[in-house]
């Protein structure tokens, strides 16, 4: 992926590109208002991360307005240091399509972005998902996997079909809780953790493998690969 | 002096004073007026018929009638009662009880106001000057000196009446001054000690229920709030100092060890993690104390919605469900019907959840706990969770809701401490309440809050009707996975 971060602290910078560079992304940066607005109104970028507190002027909240208003659909991810709903809905309203309140964990950005590209792409048409040989119909509300018909809560059928959509990323229990049951506050316990085991049972357990996986410091990841 | 003239009682008995003296002149000036009108008038009035009388009987009976006429009238009258004179046409006295005609009354016929000698003292006099046929002129008139006692006596009575208001005026004043000074003094006292740090001081009441009493009563109950709020901060303030440092220390040293030993990069990547995790336990109590804040402040309230706030129980009851299956606990769900709250679902939806995850917390194995939403008698709305856990003892109730507070009992167990008290902040944001009480055995957590309008069609359901079937089912306890 193409990313542009527009971010004025140094040393987030060079940790943030220094990950995505990693995770295999191109990174452009820029440490103000003016230059980041002028980045992203002229190159293609998969996803922008945007600052919300930029010196030079023009604070990341304006970028995003005006970006919008010129008609470019590029994703953007808000980052901010204002955790109040409020400051979110503001975030959200002025265009962003996902806002990440600082501090945050690398994994948690990671997996934001992932999500982010992939929605960008349109995935959302299709009526049957696949992944290995698990299958769900969106229709029928049915999961199958290999010959045998799986029965699921609602609630877990929502769980599967976030993690389907999202195959071969990681999506974190934060990512879990506001997609699927959101709720954007903190549950204080392992809940997120007992409805993927229970999911677990159900999809994978009598198979020789497992789709769903637990990803370390991070989250979870649907894969059908090795 | 200046500040005696400064203070609030002067000016107002002053004011006093100077009003009542208007209102007195205000009154006695049109009595005056009347007074002076209604007697001199009627006075010339019948000095005029009293001429008009003379001068029928001149005309019917002639100088000498008239002469022997006035005579009589002057015998029978008191001395200066009716000033009466008739002299001829060179002004010689013919009859009447002046000696002379006075010369200071003037030539032509008409009504003069006149200094006159009468009796020998000197007084004055208005009198009528009217011609008779043939050259004789008469002079009817009255002694007007001797109303003089009269309007002195009005003014001398006026000018006492202003006196008198004057000094009853000062003296309620200074009286006023003191009772008011003696009763703010006592509240500038109170308050001057609870500026100065003790703030249990409250200001004195009665039970008079006047102005200074109910302004005593407000201040008071500020004062109670402020009291309150300091004791949060101060509490808040050495929980902080104690969660947040506990964290701290231990990343502190994790990473100065790091950096003293050196040790293998294996050893070092798994200091490491425990290092993030540290820090991520600082910023789990960080996100909770703003979320608390952000309560406080009240801000929340312009984003409130009508929730449903049996769907909205429910949904946290599946939520918490596996969580309870895993520990062996039943997690139920009872409720009469969809409960209408004016809210916001996620403040409502993870005071709920706090609840409920507080409740498996120290529910026992196989233990229960049940969520129950129903509309009370007088209409407020019940969210209740019981459990049958060790509940708390009746002297920690009032405790557990303070911020960071954490019983014997829960010290060692996950949380920041912060579950109860956030329960409370949301409680009162909605205009409601934190109950706990007893259940016989273990924990009654009843939320209650004020009910929304009623729901309509069209009007926000969270989301489906709860299941029973799915939530009230004790199903086979989930194998325990390590995540």
């Amino acid at each position: 992926m193409k990313l542009l971060l527009v971010e004025d602290n140094e040393r987030v910078t060079r940790f943030v590109v220094k990950g995505l560079q990693e995770a295999g992304h191109t990174v452009d940066n820029a440490d103000n208002g003016r230059e980041g607005m002028f980045l992203a109104a002229s190159e293609p970028y998969d996803v922008i991360i945007m600052d919300r507190m930029l010196p030079g002027q023009i604070d990341g909240l304006q970028i995003v307005e005006t970006l919008r208003k010129s008609g470019n659909r590029t994703p953007i991810l808000i980052l901010s240091a204002l955790s109040d709903v409020d400051e979110r809905i503001k975030g959200l309203r002025s265009g962003g399509d996902d806002y990440l309140t600082k501090p945050f964990a690398f994994g948690e950005l990671l997996a934001r972005l992932d999500a982010l590209s992939r929605r960008s792409q349109g995935s959302g048409t299709q009526t049957v998902l696949e992944v290995g040989d698990l299958r769900i119909d969106l229709l029928s509300r049915k999961a199958i996997r290999g010959e045998r018909s799986i029965s699921l809560q609602p609630r877990e059928f929502k769980l599967l079909e976030y993690l389907m959509r999202h195959a071969g990323q990681v999506v974190t229990r934060t990512m879990l809780l506001e997609n699927v049951w959101d709720y954007h506050f903190d549950p204080q316990t392992n809940v997120v953790d007992v409805h993927i085991s229970k999911l677990r049972q159900k999809i994978d357990a009598d198979f020789e493998r497992p789709l769903l996986r637990t990803v370390r410091n991070a989250g979870y990841m649907l894969t059908a690969e090795e | 002096m200046s500040k005696v003239i400064r203070s609030t009682t002067f000016a107002l008995s002053f004011g006093y004073i100077a009003f009542g003296v208007v209102a007195l002149v205000l009154f006695a000036a049109p009595l005056w007026y009347a007074w002076q009108v209604t007697v001199e008038d009627g006075r010339a009035e019948i000095l005029r018929a009293d001429t008009l009388r003379l001068t029928e009987v001149f005309n019917r009976e002639g100088a000498t009638g008239l002469k022997s006429f006035i005579d009589a009238r002057v015998g029978m009258q008191l001395p200066g009662e009716r000033i009466l004179l008739l002299a001829d046409s060179s002004l010689h006295r013919v009859a009447g009880n002046l000696p002379k005609w006075p010369s200071t009354v003037p030539a032509q016929p008409g009504i003069y106001t006149v200094p006159l000698e009468l009796s020998g003292t000197p007084t004055e006099s208005v009198v009528v000057r009217s011609a008779l046929p043939g050259g004789y002129n008469l002079l009817v008139g009255r002694d007007v000196a001797r109303f003089s006692p009269l309007t002195r006596h009005f003014w001398t009575g006026l000018a006492g009446a202003v006196v008198v208001l004057s000094i009853v005026g000062v003296l309620g004043g200074v009286l006023i001054r003191q009772a008011i000074l003696a009763r703010i003094n006592s509240i500038r006292q109170t308050v001057l000690a609870i500026v100065q740090g003790d703030l249990s001081h409250r200001l004195p009441t009665r039970r008079t229920g006047d102005e200074l009493d109910t302004l005593a009563h407000t201040i008071n109950g500020m004062l109670d709030q402020i009291e309150q709020l300091v004791n949060g901060i101060r509490d808040v303030s050495n929980s902080i100092a104690h969660d947040l440092r506990t964290p701290l220390a231990e990343l502190r040293s994790r990473l100065e060890e790091l950096s003293l030993t050196r040790p293998t990069t294996e050893e070092t990547f798994a200091e490491i993690d425990g290092a993030v995790a540290d820090v991520d336990r600082v910023i789990r109590i960080f996100n909770a104390l703003l979320r608390l804040a952000e309560i406080d402040t009240g801000m929340r309230r312009s984003g409130f919605v009508q929730v449903n706030a049996n769907a909205l129980a429910a949904e946290v009851v599946e939520f918490y469900l596996p969580a309870a299956e895993i520990k062996e606990v039943t997690l139920s769900f009872e409720s009469t019907g969809p409960v209408s709250v004016s809210g916001d679902p996620t403040l409502l939806a993870q005071a709920v959840g706090n609840l409920i995850d507080n409740a498996l917390k120290y529910v026992g194995e196989r233990g229960a706990v049940k969520v129950t939403v129903g509309t009370r008698a007088d209409g407020a709305v019940e969210i209740s969770v019981n459990d049958d856990g060790p509940g708390i003892a009746d002297s920690e109730k009032p405790k557990v809701t303070q911020r960071f507070y954490r019983g014997d009992v829960s010290r060692g167990t996950p949380g920041v401490g912060l579950g109860l008290s956030l329960v409370q902040a949301v409680a009162k944001l909605h205009g409601g309440t934190l109950e706990l009480a007893d259940n016989h055995p273990g924990l009654r957590a009843r939320m209650i809050i004020e009910p929304g309008a009623l729901l309509s069609g069209r009007a926000r359901q969270v989301t489906a009707e709860p299941r029973p079937a799915d939530i009230d089912a004790p199903k086979s306890p989930a194998e325990h996975v390590a995540l």
